[in-house]
């Protein structure tokens, strides 16, 4: 049987963490159902619920914005002062799950299981997000590209835990996250995450096809040089499509995913086009 | 490691000895005795479990009793002291919204949620704020129009 714990500040709960079998319980979506499920038999739970720093999204002065560990899906899919690119974010928040679950749901929890059909590592990427780690020796930030390491694999150290998520300023633009799935609300067979600026900068990630999310500076480079040119854009796609390395799961084959994720990227461009001006 | 914890549940208060992994779910069923919330899939996907802590819904299988020792958690059996959730349980009745009802606790509360943040909903809102619960049955025609019902006796 586990103890439980509800430290009031995160240095209490990296503390807590170093006791054996710990884990972090944020929103419980995963973790509650992973234990239901047998599969994870914490000896000490160590809920984040009390910590008010880890709560809340914060926009700053320079367009940057910081969004708590403790965020749900919901706040994140509500706030209206996520616009313009962190559309992106905004929308991938909103497709998870049902609305009950985006109650309870945390980005911190979300980011740090790493699920790869989960929804914000493809938004996070193609937003050029930083996380926020803290451990016993202090705090740091890594960019969301080299977060995902591996499947349900993080470059978390076993007694760090993720603290928020800092989204940088990218100016003006488009931001758009799309999934395809076989019910709404379910994990993503393929999705696709972009951030268009009107500068005309672009960042595309795909999620769903491999360990960690999908990305290419070349691809990015491909569609910038020729905004908006049909050719550039399922060129790029094929490219991303190769460097994908999906799995056969139910709710797709890895062949069929490949297959897709130029046809999604099309599909994306052609609905935000309208709105990117670098494009128009 | 066992823990002494209290509950305010349907504002009466429940004293209970639990352990950290127990969830709500059991604290609701197993320690208060209101049989209500559903025990469906355990996994927070069928919803049948849905109950509403600090007036938002949750998945009562996926909450940990221990987190809910200073929140208002109200179950199926609770709506019967607000207006809405009164109109809610006539208004299923009245349409027919019943089939085998496994779901239908689960299916009220998440009803109960939608109309307290939007008194007013689309069909499509209803849609989408019962969309986490799961009918076997199938009778979501009939369960979507209770809520329609519902909210417009609500507007009346």
């Amino acid at each position: 049987m586990a103890s439980f714990h509800r430290p009031k500040t995160t240095q209490e709960a990296i503390a807590l963490l170093a006791m054996p079998g710990a884990r972090l319980l944020a929103g419980g979506a995963s973790l509650v159902a992973m234990m239901n499920a047998g599969l994870l038999t914490p000896e000490a739970i160590v809920s984040l619920k009390d910590i008010e720093a880890l709560r809340g999204i914060s926009v700053f002065a320079d367009g940057s914005v910081r969004i708590g560990a403790m965020t749900r899906h919901r706040e994140t899919a509500e706030n209206r002062e996520l616009h313009g690119c962190f559309d992106c974010l905004r929308m991938a928040a909103g497709g998870i799950a049902n609305p009950v679950v985006r109650n309870m749901g945390t980005m911190g929890g979300s980011v740090s299981l790493a699920d790869p059909g989960a929804d914000y590592p493809a938004a996070l990427v193609a937003l050029g997000a930083m996380v926020e780690l803290e451990g016993p020796t202090g705090r740091r930030r890594i960019p969301a590209r080299k977060f995902f390491v591996d499947w349900y694999a993080t470059a978390a150290q076993p007694q760090e835990m993720l603290t928020s998520v800092v989204l940088p300023s990218v100016g003006p633009g488009v931001g758009y996250y799309r999934k395809l799935t076989r019910v709404t609300g379910d994990f993503a067979i393929v999705s696709v995450a972009l951030c268009l600026t009107d500068a005309g900068g672009v960042s595309i990630a795909i999620g769903g096809c491999g360990p960690g999310p999908i990305f290419s500076d070349e691809a990015n480079a491909l569609i910038a040089q020729r905004p908006g040119d049909t050719g550039s854009i399922l060129k790029a796609g094929e490219i991303l499509a190769k460097l994908a390395d999906p799995v056969d799961d139910v709710r797709a084959s890895a062949d069929y995913r490949r297959l897709v994720i130029p046809r999604l990227l099309a599909s994306a461009f052609s609905i935000v086009h309208e709105n990117w001006k670098s494009a128009a | 490691m066992t823990m002494q914890c209290v509950l305010l549940i349907n504002g009466s208060t429940y004293r209970a000895e639990i352990a950290a992994e127990d969830t709500l779910l059991t604290l609701v069923r197993d320690v208060a005795g209101l049989k209500g919330s559903k025990l469906g899939c355990n996994q927070g996907v069928c919803g049948a479990c849905t109950v509403l802590v600090g007036g938002w819904p949750v998945r009562a299988c996926l909450t940990l009793a221990a987190d809910c020792t200073d929140a208002d958690i109200v179950t199926v059996e609770g709506l019967e002291r607000d207006t809405i959730g009164v109109r809610l349980q006539r208004a299923f009745g009245e349409c027919g919204a019943v089939q085998c009802g496994f779901c239908i606790p689960g299916m009220l509360m998440s009803a109960r949620a939608l109309l307290d943040k939007n008194p007013a909903p689309s069909l499509d809102q209803i849609r989408i704020g019962l969309s986490g619960n799961l009918c076997r049955c199938s009778g979501y025609r009939k369960i979507v129009d209770a809520v329609r019902l519902a909210a417009t006796e609500n507007a009346a």
